[in-house]
């Protein structure tokens, strides 16, 4: 077992290489100049002289390789580089917004886990009855909606309609409401739609029919179903995590948290691409982290799914 | 028999509406009551009334010809992304499955890698860097979105080549380019047509999404997420301004969801 | 005098608003293997699956009278208490009757705690012996997926014989098995039978295994008993066309 956690570690070093590449030359591609565009902002003049110092000076003036070499060799440090913004190093920035969106996100899961997982056990169990016709309609209308329509649909009737909630949220507890209810709604459809799912396929198991014609009590069967679905149900909440980062973004924009998916959009308004490229990377790992662990995870409590 | 009738009838009365949809989007020309992008001093921000059925907005543009030619906007790069998605995974993906060897090993790979990160994370970063308005958010989302459809055609492709039939036809002497076309196609066209109809709702959530950021279409062209994002700032004056494109977003994504879902449950049945 | 353990009254059983059984007349006397014959999508196991109250069919009509009780208008929980210790099945496919990540052992204990029994493992020794299972010890503290289909499968039928019910019914047990497992298969049904006076219900496509064993044979087609009584009667003066086609095809058995 151990062999085979380390092999896919080693999987999980190659993919985060490649993708950490095609990030990087994306970048190069990109169009436009930082450098024409840091000295502008700095009211410099810009000249071929003082253009090709700062070019130096930032070195975007190496071959692609060696600066690809060089960001990748620093990013194993833990140095991201600097931002073009404003010379600061990326990483002190990347953690500041890394602490406050991962606060917002955890908060999100926990939340739509604590809705989505009862439900859809009790919407399983009843399939076809009246709750879960109710359960099957609202996860089917919060899976539709974009998580930038809820907020704006809340902060609309709960700030302004309602006066409930301040419309910019301050770093407290009430500040944090509307942006966990606006990732958490969405999320609790998408949850409650594939963990009923996974149950229901579990009751079709033929140890169900075994279970009921030995006469054995409900609870304990319940209690057999959860405990073979929990593994796929914990897959279902890492990959959900990929969604949660994507959505955070908006989020964090919309009610200005200054977690790492505001840092990301005013870097992109801003043309600092050591902030972007750190972003994607660190946004990488921990995906693919979550996933692996909850791969191996699902293999600790379902012994018969492969690592 | 008569479970799959009645999927079959709700099909139909979804794909109607759908299709209603659709044609809104297309004539919005003609059924537009004014130009989307000619502002109007004198009509700034006025509640909706019988000339503007969904008000104005900030420029005393009219709201609802903005939602019907947005619709345009959005459904149009919603199809083509998913259709030019649906046409590369499915090519790739027969591709990969009929031949295997080591570009399929290697297509595979890639499509690992993609599939291992948050698809919304790198579409935000790829639409950031390339900055390039509509085109650019697509390309952003299509980078990972041939993945599902290629990973489906693969596995369908590689069923498909051990049928008794396949092989018959292979004996038969006939050409790769006929069996691939006549035998394998049809045959996983219709897993790989509903995978696309379930992508539209998730596609059309991301590129408003994006476009609502600021990543997507550059204003004035009138796009459901833009106009939200724009309508925002006076929401407490003006909250109509939003209504609108939030409708429209919300019945569109809804009616496509529930059509895809709609078929899974028939394909089942 | 006659004492039918089970007695099914113009049953209609439907899924999904079809009707898979249109009006089953059959009984089983006390102590008598009743095999119900058909080919599949004839409703044969539906029958077994109306017994045991299985949630995924509707039954528009008919009575399940077991002891002359109705089975069908019982609460889930009066049914629970019923079926393990009076009514036990052994289903189609017997080898994934447990869960297959949970140690046997708790999943035995859980059965008998849903019937307030305990957990003697003497008597559970016992029954694994006679059905030529050994190391009762080393099975219980395994799982199921760690095990052969063959082990599950005696594991299972120790498991529907445990609380020694009145009538057992068994789905096409013996669908999945070649000829000479399915026999022996068949003459363990047939030892617990005599030993325990057990009423069996075995639901079969095959009508060779139901010329071996059965008392009396229903032959089911298209939901409907087309043909109904003695097995003697049957396998030697068949009236219906269908019937006679099944038995045309059953290969000479040794009787």
């Amino acid at each position: 077992m151990i062999v085979k956690i380390l092999k896919k570690l080693a999987s999980l070093i190659v993919i985060l290489l490649i993708l950490s590449f095609l990030v990087f030359g994306l970048m190069y591609l990109a169009p436009g100049d930082p450098a024409e565009r840091k000295l502008s902002e700095q009211g410099i003049a810009i000249n071929k002289e003082t253009l090709e110092a700062e070019r130096a000076k930032m070195g975007l003036d190496r071959p692609f390789l060696v600066r690809y070499g060089e960001w990748l060799s620093g990013i194993i440090r833990g140095d991201f580089g600097a931002s073009y913004k404003d010379d600061m190093p990326v990483g002190p920035k990347l953690a500041a917004g890394l602490k406050n969106t991962f606060i917002l996100a955890f908060s999100s899961l926990l939340l739509a886990l604590i809705v989505a997982f009862p439900l859809s056990v009790i919407s399983a169990f009843r399939k076809n009855g009246v709750i879960d016709y109710i359960v099957r309609l609202l996860s089917f209308i919060g899976n539709s909606l974009p998580n930038f329509l809820i907020s704006i649909l809340l902060m609309y009737f709960l700030c302004i309609k309602l006066n409930l909630f301040p419309v910019i949220a301050k770093g407290n507890v009430q500040g944090l409401l509307l942006p966990v209810f606006s990732l958490s709604i969405p999320m609790s459809g998408r949850f409650i739609r594939q963990m009923r799912a996974e149950i229901l396929d579990q009751l079709k198991e033929d140890y169900v029919t075994g279970m009921q014609g030995r006469g054995v009590k409900q609870r304990y069967i319940v209690m057999n179903v959860l405990r073979n679905s929990i593994g796929h149900i914990f897959t279902i909440i890492a990959l959900q995590i990929g969604g949660l980062m994507g959505g955070s973004v908006v989020i964090e924009t919309i009610f200005r948290w200054p977690g790492i998916g505001k840092l990301v959009m005013d870097s992109i308004t801003a043309r600092d691409y050591p902030v972007i490229l750190g972003f994607v990377i660190v946004i990488g790992v921990i995906y693919v982290v979550i996933n692996q662990l909850s791969d191996i995870l699902n293999h600790i409590l379902d012994p018969r799914t492969s690592l | 028999m008569r479970k799959k009738k009645r999927a079959r009838i709700k099909i139909i009365i979804v794909a109607a509406l759908a299709l209603l949809l659709l044609l809104c989007a297309v004539f919005a020309g003609v059924l537009a009551p004014h130009d989307p992008s000619a502002p109007n001093a004198a009509v700034i921000r006025i509640a909706p009334c019988a000339e503007y059925p969904l008000g104005t907005d900030n420029l005393g543009r009219c709201v609802l010809s903005r939602v019907l030619y947005g619709g345009r906007t959005t459904i149009a790069a919603t199809f083509l992304l998913v259709f030019i998605s649906f046409a590369v995974g499915t090519l790739i993906g027969i591709l990969c499955g009929y031949y295997g060897g080591i570009v399929d090993k290697l297509l595979m790979r890639v499509a690992d890698v993609l599939l291992a990160f948050p698809q919304m994370v790198i579409a935000i970063a790829v639409a950031g860097i390339l900055n390039g308005g509509m085109t650019g958010a697509m390309i952003s989302m299509g980078v990972t979105m041939w993945v599902s459809f290629a990973r489906l055609a693969r596995s369908h492709t590689f069923a498909l080549k051990n049928e008794a039939y396949i092989q018959a036809a292979v004996f038969a002497g006939k050409s790769d380019l006929y069996i691939l076309l006549f035998h394998i196609f049809p045959n996983l066209l219709a897993p790989v047509l509903t995978q696309a109809l379930t992508q539209i709702g998730t596609t059309m959530i991301g590129l408003s999404g994006l476009s609502f950021l600021g990543l997507g279409v550059i204003p004035p062209t009138p796009e459901w997420g833009a106009m939200i994002a724009e309508a925002r700032a006076y929401i407490q004056i003006a909250p109509w301004t939003i209504m609108g494109p939030a409708a429209a977003v919300i019945i569109t994504i809804i009616l496509f969801n529930y059509l895809g879902d709609a078929v899974m449950d028939y394909r089942e049945v | 005098m006659q004492d039918r353990i089970l007695e099914i009254k113009d049953l209609q059983i439907a899924y999904d608003e079809e009707l898979a059984v249109k009006g089953a007349n059959l009984f089983v006397e006390r102590g008598e293997v009743l095999c119900i014959v058909g080919e599949s999508g004839s409703g044969k196991s539906t029958v077994i699956r109306a017994i045991t109250g299985n949630k995924q069919i509707k039954i528009p009509g008919g009575q399940i009278l077991f002891e002359g009780k109705d089975l069908i208008p019982l609460k889930n929980r009066e049914r629970q208490k019923l079926l393990g210790t009076r009514i036990g099945l052994i289903q189609q496919n017997p080898a994934g009757a447990f869960n297959p990540i949970r140690k046997i052992d708790k999943q035995f204990r859980e059965t008998l705690k849903s019937h307030r029994l305990p957990f003697l493992k003497e008597e559970l020794d016992k029954m694994f012996t006679s059905i030529g299972l050994k190391n009762t010890t080393d099975i219980l503290k395994s799982r199921p997926y760690e095990m052969s289909g063959g082990m599950n499968q005696r594991i299972a039928i120790a498991a529907a014989m445990l609380m020694d019910p009145e009538l057992l019914l068994c789905d096409e047990i013996t669908s999945a098995l070649d000829v000479t497992t399915a026999i022996s298969v068949t003459d363990e049904l047939l030892r617990v039978k005599n030993e325990h006076r057990t009423t069996i219900i075995l639901v079969t496509h095959n009508l060779g295994i139901a010329a071996n064993i059965a008392d009396r044979i229903a032959i089911m087609s298209k939901g409907e008993v087309i043909e109904f009584d003695k097995a003697d009667r049957i396998l030697h003066d068949p009236q219906k066309e269908y019937t006679k086609n099944l038995l045309r095809d059953v290969p000479k058995l040794s009787s």
